[in-house]
């Protein structure tokens, strides 16, 4: 993986599943439809010469931006899928994510309050789940998408014994 | 002390991992839900008596009221009105009746509800901050409200509203006692902690009204013994508080407000904004609250802790024990500067989250002081400030700017983002805390223990990533004290990071427990 300017040094990342990248794209999918569609209704109303008054390179400029936008995301996902990664420590779990704007997080296992393992619909099928680390602090929350199933499992089960044995209050 | 209210003696084989089964249950003080709900009481039988009556005596009516009102004869009126006091009645009745409370050795259980019955069950070594709160209402008739907090982000864990005030004080000093992880019958009650050595407070003035020496009582019962005494460490004048609040922003833009308006008023013919009437009345009323809760403010040490009192016409007790406060901060607001005056606040778990709308004033360990009051205030809530002349140090903090005092700033490469601050802006480390420092005008530290680190970020945007520079958040609950270190060097930065992490949890493994006199 890669290492950023802002990545502490030596720190081995283990970067996330590379097909966690369709879960994101579904999701894009589903969210640039529904924006196109929104704003291609005065395009739709020029055309069908209902709304006359609507001037049409408005109605041509909302709908292409939207496009041109929507596939610059687009061809960012698998980029930010790979730029996506966790480390565990003796005493904290690290997770950085972000291209341009650049996350590092860390979370001491002997802070956190409880673990989440949740799987979605699209993870369901490509056997993928998320993993999050609550803490008190709910800026200290450390979110882990796209982990194989077994992966996701064998974190749990290791951030719970080891949030077990370095227990502490708050 | 009552014989029934008197506390559970386990027996010399009982582990302390049981509840005495024997605890006696209690129920609060049977005007409470007439204290709570008086209001609505007052205002249905003003606007009742006031139909009635103008109905009976016939004549203009002022407010007159639904139709079948004014026509009813008087013996019917009244009858009506019986009924629903009786109604209310009934219902105050049945709150009381189904209110009751129990505090064993490790817990403390409320049962509520009439209809919807609720149990609670609250762990004493887990409170975040006990509070006795004194509304007008229930000052006339001697009451008070004891609340009890927990860290988790809603209300309080346990509201008794309301009990007699000495009743009050004795169950707080039971809870505290026990939270401490004194069992019952207690052992003499610990001395006071000397005051430490590093913070040389000057304004330290001892209370007469406290109880100076607990250990001359028979230790007959826990609380008595265990009703620590308290050293007064600071105090707000109200002139100092009227100036204070004199000298908000808020305050000098709603005088030079209404001037303005008063010229504009007088110059333009037909010109009268009243419309804009609610909002200089909800400015005022910002000021009469924040003069309310900040009046005759006192904060005295404690072995329970940090003690605030304070009130104008509802006085609030408040007890924060040792090692909850999660963050601190000090602030220096810029209209302050020239008297030297500073505001305190901190992080508690189960006060400052928002669901509560009196968590900003609840998370105020001082809502203005000078230099000598912060010492004081922080000599308590940071008892170990890890740095050899803590005077200096956090005069350097507060005030300084540049590397004095071993803060680490901002690069001058970061000038043109932030033209005042740069110097300013860093961030220092003590043996038990880190120290952030912000702003050029509005001046502010955050102090964040390395055994209270929740977690740390570091995040960079495009235009930091140009001008190299990281931020780096510390974690922490939520309350007023957001701790960040703006515009690191980003190699200083990464470095810190990770070194803060290992002292957070180095700290962690010497200083963890709730408990904070008997064994954890």
């Amino acid at each position: 993986m890669r290492q950023e300017p802002i990545d502490p040094a030596g720190i081995q990342w283990t970067r996330v599943s590379p097909s966690y990248a369709k879960v994101r794209m579904v999701g894009w999918a589903i969210g640039a439809l529904i924006t196109l569609l929104v704003l291609s209704v005065p395009l739709v109303l020029v055309l069908t010469g209902v709304w006359e008054g609507f001037p049409l390179w408005l109605a041509i400029t909302a709908p292409a931006v939207v496009v041109a936008v929507e596939v610059i995301r687009l061809v960012l996902i698998p980029r930010q899928v790979a730029a996506i990664g966790y480390a565990e420590r003796e005493d904290d779990l690290l997770v950085r994510h972000g291209l341009m704007f650049q996350k590092v997080l860390v979370v001491p296992y002997g802070r956190m309050q409880f673990v989440d393992v949740a799987v979605g619909p699209i993870d369901r099928m490509l056997g993928l789940c998320k993993v999050k680390l609550h803490t008190a602090a709910a800026d200290a929350t450390a979110e882990i998408p796209g982990l194989p199933v077994a992966e996701g499992t064998r974190l749990r089960e290791q951030l719970a014994a080891r949030g077990e044995s370095r227990l502490a209050g708050l | 002390m009552t014989p029934g209210r008197a506390l559970p003696v386990p027996g010399p084989g009982e582990t302390d991992g049981q509840d005495t089964p024997a605890a006696p249950w209690h129920r609060v003080h049977p005007v409470s839900p007439l204290v709570r709900g008086w209001i609505a009481v007052v205002a249905i039988a003003f606007v009742y008596g006031q139909n009635t009556l103008s109905s009976f005596f016939g004549e203009e009516e002022p407010n007159p009221g639904p139709e079948f009102i004014s026509r009813t004869p008087l013996m019917v009126s009244l009858l009506v009105g019986a009924g629903i006091l009786l109604l209310i009645l009934l219902g105050f009745f049945g709150t009381w009746w189904f209110t009751k409370y129990q505090i064993t050795d490790r817990h403390v259980n409320v049962n509520t509800g009439m209809v919807f019955r609720q149990q609670r069950q609250a762990r004493i070594d887990r409170v975040q901050s006990i509070d006795i709160a004194q509304p007008l209402v229930a000052r006339i008739f001697g009451l008070a409200e004891l609340r009890f907090d927990v860290a988790d982000s809603g209300s309080a864990a346990m509201n008794l509203a309301f009990v007699k005030l000495s009743e009050a004080h004795q169950l707080r000093n039971e809870i505290l006692a026990r939270a401490a992880g004194l069992k019952s019958p207690a052992p003499p009650a610990p001395p006071l902690p000397a005051p430490p050595d590093a913070f040389p407070v000057a304004g330290a003035i001892p209370d007469p009204v406290a109880p100076q020496t607990p250990f001359l009582e028979a230790p007959a019962s826990a609380s008595a013994s265990l009703a620590a005494s308290e050293r007064v460490v600071a105090v707000v004048p109200t002139g100092r508080l009227i100036g204070s609040l004199l000298l908000r922003p808020s305050t000098i833009l709603m005088v030079l407000g209404i001037i303005g308006l008063g010229i504009a008023m007088s110059t333009i013919e037909g010109f009268a904004p009243f419309y804009l009437l609610p909002a200089f009345l909800g400015m005022a009323g910002a000021l009469w609250n924040n003069l309310n809760t900040g009046y005759n403010f006192k904060a005295a040490t404690s072995a329970d802790g940090l003690r605030l009192s304070y009130g104008l016409l509802d006085t609030r007790h408040q007890t924060v024990p040792p090692g909850r406060v999660q963050a601190i901060k000090v602030t220096a607001p810029f209209f302050w500067r020239p008297l030297g005056w500073y505001r305190v606040a901190v992080n508690v778990a189960g006060i400052g989250g928002g669901a509560a709308n009196d968590a900003e004033q609840r998370s105020v360990l001082l809502p203005v002081g000078s230099y000598e009051d912060v010492l004081a205030v922080l000599s308590v809530v940071l008892p170990a400030p890890g740095v050899a002349a803590p005077r200096d140090f956090f005069a350097a903090a507060i005030n300084g700017s540049g590397p004095e005092g071993g803060f680490v700033v901002s690069p001058p490469r970061v000038r043109p983002l932030s033209p005042l601050a740069y110097k300013r802006q860093g961030y220092a480390l003590t043996d038990t805390a880190l120290v952030a420092r912000n702003g050029a005008l509005h001046r502010s530290i955050a102090i964040v223990p390395h055994a209270r680190t929740q977690g740390l970020r570091l995040s960079q945007g495009p235009l930091a990533r140009r001008f190299g520079v990281v931020d780096l958040s510390l974690a922490t609950i939520a309350g007023p004290v957001v701790p960040l270190v703006h515009q690191l060097d980003v190699a200083s930065g990464r470095e810190l990071f990770l070194e803060q992490a290992d002292r957070a949890a180095a700290a962690r493994r010497q200083t963890d427990s709730n408990h904070w006199l008997g064994d954890a």
